[in-house]
């Protein structure tokens, strides 16, 4: 029903609007044309060409300050993030104030350094910049170095560039930088960049990085006599013992958890037991036993004694005690 | 209360055994009528090793501390008593001084252990004193404590191990005798006459009816 009233109303409007304009009306150009075949009507709707590409509206010319340029990005740390970099000594071994790494990267680096840190006498703190970058020049590395690093524990610090790891810097404490030379800082930039070189992306790369330059720290700590050769060993067994005690950790905590709530009590109470028991067993070891004394006639003519207890003979093995007793008169015997 | 020869009950305060008429008289015929002077530990037989002594005079003097009434004395020998260690236990105790025992503590006091090597046997005769507290099957139960040791010919051992058990029974008995002394006293003592016998029975009909009227007489008083 809705269908036929759709349709109704579709050929009342059709014959509405036909009522309305007028018919069109061959020119005489265009039906000599016709006549002559050189004009075939309806040709241009089966062309591709539509008549609106034909006839183009004309297009204002884009001003300067409208065309898009290529992206072409700034070398230089932005300024907001200087202060993160440069304003004081880290917090963190790893600074990346720009957030270069993801979170879970950035976590990995960080444990890492944290154990280098807590393993060797001199700290590695990185400061990373992406690989396009540069420091600006108002920024002068050896003195940030110098200001932060001249105190504390001596630290090696090098400026990474993500993906650009041949960028990178090295700088140290005053204190290394005595007894390590610039050749021998260099040799060790080369080698972990080397390292990281090897690696296909860049995040493999810092990581690399960070662990081959720790490993060359090692002989830095040898160098400036931070670590004798007697000290390095032992440092490896007590880490390979807390490892090995880390599950242990949840009873060990439970245990320490109930002993420091119930320790005093029950320590003073087991005292206290032990002391009951010692006192009762001293008690006892000192205390006598006395019988009442009553009157017995003599018995025999034994003038003193005249109880008669048991008899046991032990010449067999093979009989019990209660087989071997004796208590049969001898009146042969005698 | 047995007779050492025959073994048979006697009664309290008998002269002679009734039964075979064994007396210490006729032990003196046997082993001697002259007393012989001992000490606690007499090893006649060298059944101790001298190493072990002190083990056991440890034993014998923890002995005495404990129990400042009594004392306890050891002899071993060979043969000794013809086969009967009753007899000669008997014999020894009544004959026997001990030079280091304290003159406060008579042989009534005295419980003496003999060993016979020869025999292998081992044999307990205790004093007056103790009759009431000990009894023949307390000491076989001593004895079998260190029968083990004895028969692997480890007398010391055996001798201090019975010893400890010996403490451990009379330590009960001193504490049941404290707490009832009447009880161990009536066995030991003399034998009631005939006419005694009757009146505690008319005594004991006496309780018996006022227990039984009292509570007729209260139910009364009630009504």
């Amino acid at each position: 029903m809705k269908a036929a009233l759709a349709l109704w109303m579709l050929s009342a409007g059709i014959a509405a609007a036909a009522g309305s304009l007028p018919l069109p009306a061959w020119n005489p150009e265009d039906k000599e044309s016709v006549k002559k075949g050189q004009l075939v009507p309806g040709l241009t709707l089966l062309t591709e060409e539509s008549l609106a590409e034909a006839v183009k509206p004309p297009v204002e010319a884009p001003k300067p300050e409208e065309v898009a340029m290529p992206a072409t990005p700034t070398p230089e740390v932005g300024e907001q993030y200087l202060e993160a970099y440069f304003g004081e000594r880290p917090q963190h071994f790893l600074v990346d104030p720009q957030g270069l790494l993801s979170a879970k990267d950035a976590r990995d680096r960080e444990n890492f350094l944290d154990y280098h840190s807590g393993d060797s006498a001199i700290d590695l703190f990185v400061y990373l910049f992406d690989g396009h970058q540069e420091i600006p020049s108002e920024v002068r590395e050896e003195e940030i170095v110098e200001r932060h690093f001249s105190s504390g524990k001596p630290a090696v610090v090098v400026y990474y560039y993500l993906g650009a790891p041949e960028k990178s810097d090295i700088y140290v404490s005053p204190l290394i930088s005595d007894a390590v030379s610039a050749a021998d800082q260099r040799r060790a930039l080369a080698s972990s960049v080397e390292e990281a070189l090897e690696k296909p992306d860049k995040v493999a790369q810092f990581e690399a990085f960070c662990v081959q330059l720790a490993i060359r720290i090692y002989w830095m700590e040898r160098a400036t006599g931070l670590v004798t050769e007697a000290d390095a060993t032992p440092h490896l067994r007590p880490m390979a013992k807390a490892e090995k005690k880390e599950p242990e950790h949840a009873l060990t905590t439970k245990v320490q958890a109930i002993a420091g709530e119930w320790g005093p009590a029950a320590g003073m109470m087991i005292t206290a037991v032990l002391v009951v028991i010692g006192g009762v067993t001293i008690a006892r070891q000192r205390s006598r036993y006395r019988f009442p004394v009553f009157e017995v006639p003599p018995r025999m003519g034994g003038a003193h004694a005249a109880g008669i207890g048991a008899v046991i003979s032990f010449g067999s093995t093979t009989q019990s005690p209660s087989a071997q007793r004796n208590e049969v008169p001898d009146y042969l015997g005698l | 209360m047995k007779c050492p020869r025959c073994v048979q009950v006697i009664h309290r305060g008998a002269g002679l055994c009734p039964h075979c008429g064994f007396g210490l008289a006729e032990a003196d015929e046997r082993y001697g009528s002259e007393d012989v002077v001992l000490r606690r530990l007499g090893d006649a037989a060298g059944l101790i090793r001298a190493k072990d002594r002190p083990k056991v005079s440890a034993a014998l003097d923890k002995f005495c501390r404990r129990f400042p009434q009594l004392f306890f004395a050891v002899y071993t020998g060979s043969g000794q008593g013809g086969g009967n260690l009753r007899q000669f236990g008997f014999w020894l105790l009544n004959r026997a001084a001990f030079e280091d025992v304290p003159v406060d503590r008579p042989n009534e006091a005295g419980i003496l252990l003999v060993i016979d090597a020869d025999s292998k046997s081992a044999a307990v005769t205790w004093g007056y004193q103790l009759d009431p507290f000990l009894t023949e099957e307390d000491t076989f139960f001593c004895l079998t404590r260190a029968h083990a040791y004895w028969l692997e010919g480890r007398f010391a051992d055996g001798i201090v191990r019975m010893i400890a058990q010996l403490e451990k029974v009379l330590r009960k008995r001193a504490a049941q005798a404290r707490r009832d002394p009447e009880k161990f006293e009536r066995k030991v003592a003399p034998p009631a006459r005939t006419g005694e016998i009757a009146r505690r029975i008319r005594e004991g009909h006496k309780h018996a009816a006022a227990r039984t009227v009292a509570p007729a007489a209260k139910t009364e008083v009630a009504k």
